[in-house]
């Protein structure tokens, strides 16, 4: 019984608003006279007025909204006064219709708006303002008051204003709005090209509002209202997955270009001498320390290139790192080629050191970076997917590196004896390289890498004397599953570890992740023990 | 095969730690008895010393270093921690505080049984086992060795640190366990339980060099030696390596297990830090310094580093980085077969440091 | 037992695209010295490295006594199988003393089987016929190349194989040794062993060889007598040289 009541209420419902006339049909030109008279007549008059001048705002002529402006403030405040002739507006004394000034005739009634009405004249004032106030303050003010009813507003009023507007801020939330209220509206045609409007950007925010439109009384009486609903929440929902997938693979990228960046060092350092540097990770933290003093050193002398400390800091934090390395190869490892598993405890050695003269030195807490202005912020794709430009400068510097890195190694006569070294250092060392100079020499180029990645990371992660050791493990299995020495397999095998690392950290957390990949790993070894891109050496 | 004669090191050696414990047991009480914290420093330095010959064992007598031998160690630690709460529980009624901290009413499932020592001896066993063989067999089948081994090792129990630090997993998380009042119904803490668990373990000690002696001389040990110096060889003479080098992984896992389960009840308690990668690398140090290959050298070098260590702890906490990276360059440097070297330059063999790593037969990957 | 030791049938071996061997065929009787020979990088060690399970082919198999294909059963099967190799490189173990080696190519399991007095009478004889009974307690890592080289024959020849490989025996060793081993092959000719020997020492194979094959570029270039070896042109282009 109720229910077939409020089924008919509903159909009534509907039927009303298909048949209803546009509540707010472009008024062609103003009835100007009308409207004051109406303004002065009773409750149903006045709200009659109120309408009109909402329109007006929204579609009126300049003229017709600079001369309506007025009226909607006069009437809220109550300083309109009726008498014989017409209005007077009591601020400046002017006629309501002409505006010329005159004095009211005999005792001028000053109508009270209605509960009704008020909100009516609110809305119609706030939407003058929104056009028309040159204050941005106000325009924000005016545009609260419309949040509050969006049904209200009139249908182009919000895209006029937003075509205007010249605050960005002020404009995204206009357009926010003015889809509100298209949602909201009363013509259901208008709500259908509104839904459509909103699909367009998929989001999860677009998600919840479309979603909220299935509870509407509309879903379930207007087939057409209900199609347009479920096929905008289809779309939305298939843009976010496209946007969570790209979101995740963006992340991945990223993580990949970091271990990448520490990896290649490792990698070009290990087909070389067969030494694995355990002190890699340090010098990728030594890398964005060295990038935190330039950026200190500028701010001391030149603040003006502060921002532009990153890309300053490029070659200093190569050059430091790499003699850093080179000194570590005179010194060290030039003494344990034949001894790899020795080097690997002299490595962990010099990891020890450093790690513990930075934090006596620095201190143990993370460092302060300036975010410069290319680093800041992204671009909104689709979905909740924005394309960030941190990690865009990791992944952009990841692909230089690897561009100039395999330029040098396939281009230059230096990479040529790097290559030869790695294949068969006797064979090269008979053929005149100088086999010990070349070790120096790529050792100290994987440790520049190594400092490049550390600043590379330093807009990302945070910068403090243990930094090495979290990506440190990730770079050898980085090294163990793409090979030794190739380049080809350390790119593939950061590519993967990043991926799959970035995949499964949402599904089960990042420790599972971590022991995923490892015995993913193990279990590659199974099927191929010498990695990806193995160069196969042979025995005797 | 290979005698021994009555004043070789490693008969000495023995002599002395079971002297030491005789005389630890036989003063205990009396006005000659040590103090507790040195009681107790030497029964934490013997555990360590274990932990030492096991992997010597697998590096320097058979070539394969594992960086993360830890990861056995925290084992049997845990384990014997596991056993320590629960039977502490049974007879005092305190919740552990890892229960409490995480709101649960009751142990989990799996802890059921602990109490029982044997039980727990059992479970720390198979499971060393199971870890160590799975490990191993699947490592040495696809015959990954050298810096490969080493490193994959390190990240295992790199791994196994990171999952023993959450919380959710029923083995004290973040904060690990502590809190053993009672072992085999005796009170904990007391000079005599220290004394007898530092006995304890000094005798364990000797037992493993022993053991450890008769193995390295055997046949078999030859045959390791022989694995570490030319594994190809080897398997072309009929040999199944892969056997080999299982057998003798597994039991220096079990040897670890074993140093763990002596160390955790001295220390008092156990967290995921001793899964750490540089705890595992320290183990390497204290053999590389000791001298690879020989057992009393594995056993020195832990005695002497953990020795300057406990005692720089107290002094000096921030300069034994230094001090520990200075000494692995010395040693890595000028004596390639630690401390032996410096016997060896003076009295046996005077050959060039470099002519006595070659001997010791490390060869690239 | 079949008069065949070794069955090589269509065997490939692949570094990459370059093929060190390519469709290899060849049998090796029992009771014969076969000699390999070839120009460097013909792909003789490949040869031995299949026969051995160190390398396993792309293609083709290898039969032992006509029953066992080697390329399906572990390096350690083969060796206990009967198949015995010395290396092109002295293979020995720095570590252990002569006497220890050849203990443990005697006698192969992680204990020992053979009771200790045979075992020891074994190693002895060995030792008397590789000439290094007064090194017996050395370490291999101490001795001379020549020695290494012996030492690893004696330790191949101590499990008494049925198929006995030599990769290089004279390398790098005087004439007068050369002449000891020379014999010495002759002497382990046994009607029931296969020795294979690959030698770039001409006077040495014409010594030792009861037929000669010459590989070239993985294929099999030529099979016969020394004599005839000698005499074929295309042998005599490619290796030996005019
Ligand atoms: N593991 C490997 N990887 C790549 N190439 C290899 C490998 N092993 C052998 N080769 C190549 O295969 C070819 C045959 O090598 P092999 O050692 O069998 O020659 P050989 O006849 O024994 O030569 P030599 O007389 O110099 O000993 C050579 O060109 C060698 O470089
Ligand atoms: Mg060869």
């Amino acid at each position: 019984m109720k229910l077939a009541r409020s089924a008919l209420l509903l159909a009534g419902l509907a039927g009303a608003l298909l048949l209803a006339p546009p509540a707010r049909a472009q008024a062609q030109a103003l009835d100007r006279a009308g409207l004051v008279q109406e303004l002065c007549g009773d409750a149903g008059a006045m709200g009659r007025a109120g309408a009109t001048l909402a329109a007006t705002a929204a579609a009126g002529s300049d003229e017709d909204r600079a001369w309506a402006a007025p009226l909607a403030r006069a009437a809220i405040d109550r300083k309109l006064g009726c008498d014989e002739t017409g209005a007077v507006l009591e601020e400046g004394g002017l006629d309501a219709v002409t505006r010329t000034p005159r004095a009211a005739t005999g005792t001028p009634r000053a109508p009270l708006l209605s509960l009704r009405n008020r909100p009516v004249f609110e809305l119609g004032d706030a939407a003058f303002a929104l056009r028309g106030a040159p204050d941005p303050a106000r325009r924000a003010a005016a545009l609260k008051t419309l949040e509050r009813r969006p049904a209200l507003i009139p249908e182009r009023l919000l895209d006029r204003a937003a075509e205007a507007e010249t605050d960005a801020g002020l404009k995204e939330q206009i357009d926010t709005l003015a889809q509100t209220a298209a949602l909201n509206a009363a013509d259901p045609a208008a709500r259908i090209r509104a839904i459509g409007r909103v699909a367009e950007n998929p989001s999860r925010r677009a998600l919840t509002r479309i979603s909220a439109l299935a509870r509407d009384p509309a879903y379930e009486a207007n087939p057409e209202f209900r199609a347009a609903v479920d096929a905008a929440t289809a779309r939305i929902e298939r843009g976010i997955a496209i946007g969570d997938a790209l979101a995740t693979l963006y992340n991945g990228l990223s993580f990949a270009s970091i271990l990448f960046m520490a990896a290649i060092g490792l990698a070009i350092i290990f087909g070389l001498m067969g030494v694995i540097n355990l002190a890699q990770g340090e010098l990728i933290m030594i890398g964005a320390y060295v990038t935190w003093l330039v950026q200190q050193g500028l701010r001391a002398v030149a603040p003006g290139l502060l921002d532009w400390y990153l890309i300053l800091a490029i070659p200093v934090a190569f050059l430091v790192t790499a003699a850093i390395g080179i000194a570590l190869e005179a010194s060290l490892l030039r003494h344990l080629y034949k001894r790899p598993l020795m080097s690997l405890l002299a490595t962990w050695a010099v990891s020890l050191f450093l790690m513990n003269l930075v934090r006596v030195v620095f201190g143990t807490q993370n460092l302060q970076f300036e975010t410069p202005f290319y680093v800041t912020g992204g671009v909104p794709v689709i979905g909740d997917f924005i394309f960030t430009w941190n990690r865009m400068f990791a992944i952009a510097f990841a692909a230089l590196t690897l561009a100039l890195t395999w330029a040098l190694v396939r281009r230059t006569p230096f990479g040529l004896n790097i290559r030869a070294v790695t294949q068969n250092r006797d064979m090269a060392a008979c053929i005149g390289i100088p086999t010990r100079r070349v070790d120096m020499m790529a050792f100290g180029l994987g440790s520049g890498l190594a400092g490049l990645a550390g600043l590379a990371l330093s807009p990302i992660y945070s910068v403090n004397p243990q930094m090495g050791q979290n990506f440190i493990i990730d770079a050898f299995m980085v090294v163990v599953l793409g090979g030794v020495g190739t380049i080809a397999g350390t790119v593939v095998a950061a590519l993967g570890i990043g991926q799959i690392n970035v995949l499964i950290e949402p599904l089960w957390g990042a420790v599972a992740a971590k022991v995923i990949v490892l015995l993913m790993i193990i279990a590659f070894l199974q099927w191929r023990p010498e990695g990806l891109f193995a160069v196969k050496g042979r025995r005797k | 095969m290979s005698r021994i004669g009555p004043t070789s090191p490693i008969v000495l050696l023995i002599g002395l730690i079971i002297l030491v414990a005789m005389a630890m047991a036989g003063l205990a009480g009396t006005e000659f008895a040590l103090s507790r914290y040195l009681a107790n420093a030497i029964g934490q330095l013997a555990a360590f010393a274990v932990l030492a010959i096991s992997l010597d064992l697998i590096w320097g007598y058979l070539g394969i270093l594992s960086l993360g031998h830890g990861l056995f160690f925290a084992l049997g630690g845990y384990l014997m921690a596991m056993y320590l709460l629960k039977h502490s529980f049974e007879i005092t009624a305190t919740v552990p505080d890892f229960l409490q901290f995480m709101g649960w009413k009751d142990f989990p499932f799996y802890w059921a049984g602990f109490e029982f020592f044997p039980y727990a001896l059992a479970v720390a066993v198979v499971v060393t086992l199971l870890v160590s063989g799975i490990f191993g067999y699947v490592s040495f089948r696809s015959r990954v060795g050298g810096v490969y081994f080493a490193i994959i090792t390190q990240a295992l129990v790199y791994v196994a640190m990171l999952l023993m630090f959450r919380n959710d997993t029923g083995f004290g998380g973040n904060n690990g366990m502590t809190g053993f009042t009672v072992l085999f119904g005796w009170p904990m803490g007391t000079s005599g339980m220290i004394t007898a668990l530092a006995v304890a373990s000094l005798l364990v000690l000797a037992w493993v060099l022993l053991g450890c002696r008769w193995l390295v001389g055997s046949r078999f040990g030859a045959l390791m030696l022989a694995t570490r110096d030319d594994e190809t060889r080897l398997r072309t003479m009929g040999y199944e390596t892969l056997r080999l080098k299982l057998i003798v992984w597994c039991l220096s896992a079990l040897i670890a297990m074993l140093a763990g389960m002596l160390y955790v009840p001295q220390v008092g308690i156990i967290n995921p830090r001793v899964l750490s990668p540089e705890l595992s690398l320290e183990i390497a140090v204290w053999v590389a310094i000791g001298g690879r290959g020989h057992l009393v050298g594995a056993v020195i070098g832990a005695l002497l580093v953990n020795a300057v260590k406990f005692w720089l702890s107290s002094a000096a906490p921030e300069i034994w980085p230094f001090i520990l990276s200075g000494l692995i360059v010395l040693v890595v440097l000028v004596f390639p077969n630690g401390l032996m070297d410096i016997a060896k330059f003076k009295f046996v063999r005077p050959m060039g440091a470099k002519r006595l790593a070659a001997d010791l037969g490390e060869s690239r990957p | 037992m079949s008069l065949t030791a070794l069955l090589v049938d269509g065997v490939t071996v692949r570094f990459g695209s370059f093929r060190a061997l390519d469709d290899l065929s060849l049998a090796i009787d029992y009771g014969e010295v076969r000699a390999i020979i070839g120009p460097n990088g013909a792909g003789k060690t490949t040869l031995l490295d299949v026969i051995s399970g160190i390398t396993r082919p792309k293609q083709g198999r290898v039969l032992f006594d006509g029953a066992t294909d080697l390329t399906e059963i572990s390096e350690a099967a083969i060796a206990r199988a009967g198949l015995r190799r010395k290396f092109q490189k002295p293979s020995v173990f720095k570590g252990l003393s002569v006497r220890r080696h050849i203990a443990i190519g005697a006698d192969v399991g992680f204990r020992a089987r053979l009771d200790a007095p045979a075992l020891e009478d074994r190693i002895d004889e060995v030792l008397e016929i590789v000439g290094l009974a007064d090194q017996a307690g050395r370490l291999a890592g101490e001795l001379s190349h020549g020695q290494k080289q012996w030492l690893e024959i004696g330790m191949v020849l101590a499990s008494d194989p049925k198929v006995l490989m030599l990769d290089e025996p004279v390398a790098g060793l005087t004439d007068e040794e050369t002449e000891r081993t020379a014999a010495l092959v002759r002497a382990l000719r046994r009607p029931d062993r296969a020795i294979v020997v690959v030698e770039h020492d001409m006077d040495f194979v014409e010594r030792i060889a009861d037929r000669v094959t010459v590989l070239h570029e993985g294929r099999t270039l030529f099979e016969g007598s020394m004599a005839h070896v000698r005499a074929d042109a295309a042998v005599v282009d490619v290796y030996l040289g005019r």
